[in-house]
C-alpha cells in the first residue's frame, strides 16, 4: 500500500473522487439538454483563466473559476438567443479561449510541461489548498445538482413547459452553466481542461444504456464517474501518463461494455404488455363499472357530460354511461 | 357575467419582420371549451403561446384569470400541452418522472414531493390510461402514448385551464379516443380548455365555440355547427369545404 501512504497520492485520489462525482452530476443535465459539448467549450475558455493566474501570480484555480464562469454565462446567453450567428460566435469564443491561454502561458514564461499538466491533469500537482477548493466547490455542485433535481430536470426536458409552470427558467439555465464552469475548473487537476468534458458525458452515456429513468441514470452516472477517476489516477502513477487520458480511456471502456449489454436488456423489455383494462376502456370496448348504489340522473350530483349520442356521468374520476341495467366505463 | 379565464384584447405579434397576429381578440370564459381553427401559418399556435406569455406581444393586452399575463403568478392554474411529437430528451426519463414535472408550480425547491403531489400524479396517469406504463421510459412508448404523457403532465397540476397545441397531430386513433376521454373528464368538472386543432375528430361534441384564424386575423368566432350525423362531420378549414371523414370510416 505504498501508493496510499504518499500524501500527494492521497490528495490526488480524493480530488478524483470529488470530481468523479461532480462532473457526471452536471453532465447529466448537459446531456439531457443535448449540450454535451458545452463542457469542452468551457474548458477551452478556462485555459485563459489559468494563464491569467500564472501571469499575475494569483492562484490559477480562482482565476480559472472566474474566467470559466464568465465564459459559461456568455455561452448560455448566446444559446438562449438561438440566432444563426450564435453558432459562429460560440466557435470563436472557444478558439479565443485556447489561443489566449497558450499565448498568456508563454508570456508568463511557464514551461510546456506546466501547460500539459492543466490540459490533461497531473497527479503530483494537487496542493492541500487546491483540495480544499475542490472539496467545497464539489460539495456545492452536488447539493444543487441533487437537491434541485425536479426543477433542473423540468427545465432541461422542456423549457417552454417549465416556463408555464412558473419556474425561473433563465436563472436555472444560468445556474447549470455556472455549475458546469465550476466543475470544469476543479477537474483540471485530475482529468485536465481538454478532457473534463468526457468525464461529464461518458458516464451518463454509459449509465443510460442500462437505465430507463432520469433519477437512476443520475445515480448510476455518479458511480460510473468515480470508478474510472480512481482507476485512472492509480494507472498514471504506475505508468507515467497524463491521468486525464487514462481516466477517459477507462470510462470509454466501460461504455463499450455497457453498450451491447444495454441493447440486449432493451430487446428483452419489449416483450412486456401494456395494461389491458385502461387500453380497452379507451379503445371503446365494453368495460363494466363497479357496483352502483344509486342511479345516475340529473339529480344525483355527478356532473353530466354529453358523449356523442348519450350522456356520461363523472363519478370519482371515471365516466359512467348507462348500459341496460348497469354502467359502463367510458 | 361569467369570469374571463383568458382575455386577449387587440393583440399584435411580430416575429422577426413578419406580422403573425394582427389585432386579434380571444375570450375564454370559465367552463368554456374554445378551439382555434385555421390553415397552417394562420397564427393559431402563436395566439395560444401569446395567451400564456410564451410570446411577447407588440400591441394589445393579455390577461389570465383577470391578471395581466406579465404579473400572473398562479401558474398551477394553467396546464400547458406544447405541440410536440415526442416527450423524450437526451437522457431517459420514466413516464412518472415526466408527469411529475407538472407539479412543480406547487412545489418548493429542495423539498421532496408531498403525498398530495404523488396522488395528483397518480390521478393524471389514470386519466390518460398510462398507470401501467408509469415506470417505463417514455421513449419506449408510441407517439400517441407520448402525447398522452404530456397531457397527463399538464393535468397533474390540477389546473383550471388546459391549453393544448395540436394535441391530435399525427397520433393513432386509440390515443385520440383516450385524449377525447380525458378531455371529457376534465370538462365535466367545470373547467376551461383552449385548444388548437387541425381537425375536430372525436372532440367535436365537446367544443363550445370555434375561433377561425386566417393570415393572423380572426375570420369567424361562434358556436360550431352541431354534427347531424357522425359521418357528416363538419369541417372547419377556412379554405376547404370537403367533409373530413378520416376518423369515421
Amino acid at each position: 500500500m505504498s501508493l496510499l501512504s504518499l500524501e500527494f497520492m492521497q490528495r490526488a485520489l480524493l480530488a478524483a473522487v470529488l470530481t468523479g462525482l461532480a462532473a457526471p452530476a452536471v453532465g447529466t443535465y448537459l446531456v439531457q439538454r443535448r449540450l454535451a459539448l458545452m463542457g469542452d467549450g468551457i474548458g477551452h475558455v478556462a485555459l485563459t483563466g489559468v494563464a491569467l493566474g500564472l501571469l499575475t501570480g494569483w492562484a490559477p484555480v480562482w482565476t480559472a473559476v472566474i474566467v470559466a464562469t464568465a465564459g459559461a454565462v456568455a455561452i448560455e446567453l448566446l444559446r438562449e438567443r438561438r440566432r444563426a450567428s450564435a453558432d459562429v460566435a460560440l466557435a470563436m469564443l472557444f478558439y479565443g479561449g485556447i489561443a489566449g491561454g497558450v499565448l498568456l502561458v508563454g508570456l508568463a514564461g511557464s514551461s510546456a510541461a506546466t501547460l500539459t499538466s492543466y490540459l490533461f491533469g497531473s497527479v503530483t500537482t494537487v496542493s492541500p489548498a487546491d483540495l480544499w477548493v475542490i472539496g467545497v466547490l464539489a460539495g456545492i455542485v452536488l447539493v444543487l445538482a441533487i437537491g434541485l433535481r425536479p426543477q433542473l430536470f423540468a427545465v432541461c426536458q422542456d423549457e417552454e413547459f417549465a416556463r408555464v409552470t412558473g419556474l425561473p427558467v433563465r436563472a436555472y439555465n444560468l445556474l447549470i452553466a455556472v455549475m458546469a464552469a465550476v466543475t470544469v475548473t476543479m477537474a483540471m487537476r485530475t482529468v485536465g481542461l481538454l478532457l473534463v468534458s468526457a468525464l461529464m458525458v461518458v458516464p451518463v452515456a454509459t449509465a443510460q444504456q442500462l437505465t430507463r429513468g432520469f433519477h437512476t441514470t443520475l445515480l448510476l452516472a455518479l458511480a460510473l464517474g468515480v470508478a474510472p477517476s480512481l482507476a485512472g489516477i492509480m494507472f498514471s502513477y504506475y505508468v507515467d501518463v497524463a491521468p486525464g487520458a487514462a481516466i477517459v480511456v477507462i470510462a470509454l471502456g466501460g461504455f463499450l461494455v455497457a453498450w451491447p449489454l444495454g441493447t440486449y436488456v432493451r430487446r428483452r423489455r419489449q416483450v412486456s404488455v401494456p395494461g389491458q383494462e385502461a387500453e380497452e376502456r379507451l379503445a371503446g370496448e365494453h368495460v363494466t363499472a363497479e357496483q352502483h348504489v344509486h342511479e345516475h340522473d340529473e339529480t344525483c350530483g355527478h356532473p353530466a357530460v354529453p358523449h356523442e349520442d348519450h350522456v356520461d356521468y363523472l363519478h370519482e374520476g371515471h365516466l359512467h354511461a348507462r348500459h341496460e341495467r348497469h354502467y359502463d366505463e367510458h | 357575467m361569467t369570469t374571463a379565464v383568458v382575455d386577449v384584447d387587440d393583440v399584435t405579434v411580430t416575429l422577426g419582420e413578419r406580422p403573425v397576429l394582427d389585432g386579434v381578440d380571444l375570450l375564454v370564459r370559465a367552463g368554456e371549451v374554445v378551439t382555434l381553427l385555421g390553415p397552417n401559418g394562420s397564427g393559431k399556435s402563436t395566439l395560444v403561446r401569446a395567451a400564456i406569455g410564451l410570446v411577447p406581444v407588440q400591441a394589445g393586452t393579455v390577461r389570465l384569470f383577470d391578471t395581466p399575463v406579465d404579473d400572473f403568478r398562479d401558474w398551477h392554474r394553467v396546464g400547458y400541452v406544447p405541440q410536440r411529437t415526442t416527450a423524450s430528451s437526451g437522457v431517459p426519463a420514466t413516464v412518472r418522472e415526466v408527469v411529475a414535472a407538472g407539479r412543480l408550480a406547487q412545489r418548493r425547491p429542495f423539498r421532496p414531493a408531498s403525498a398530495e403531489d404523488r396522488a395528483a400524479v397518480d390521478r393524471a396517469l389514470d386519466l390518460v390510461g398510462l398507470t401501467d406504463r408509469s415506470d417505463d421510459s417514455v421513449v419506449e412508448l408510441s407517439g400517441g402514448q407520448q402525447q398522452r404523457v404530456l397531457i397527463a403532465r399538464a393535468a397533474a397540476a390540477d389546473p383550471d385551464l388546459l391549453v393544448l397545441d395540436e394535441p391530435n397531430a399525427g397520433i393513432d386513433r386509440r390515443s385520440q379516443e383516450a385524449f377525447a376521454h380525458a378531455l371529457r373528464l376534465f370538462v365535466g368538472s367545470g373547467r376551461s380548455v383552449l385548444l388548437v386543432l387541425h381537425e375536430l375528430g372525436p372532440l367535436a361534441s365537446l367544443v363550445d365555440r370555434g375561433v377561425v384564424l386566417d393570415a393572423g386575423r380572426v375570420v369567424q368566432d361562434g358556436p360550431l355547427p352541431v354534427p347531424s350525423t357522425v359521418a357528416g362531420m363538419p369541417h372547419e378549414h377556412a379554405h376547404d369545404t370537403e367533409p373530413d371523414t378520416r376518423w369515421f370510416g
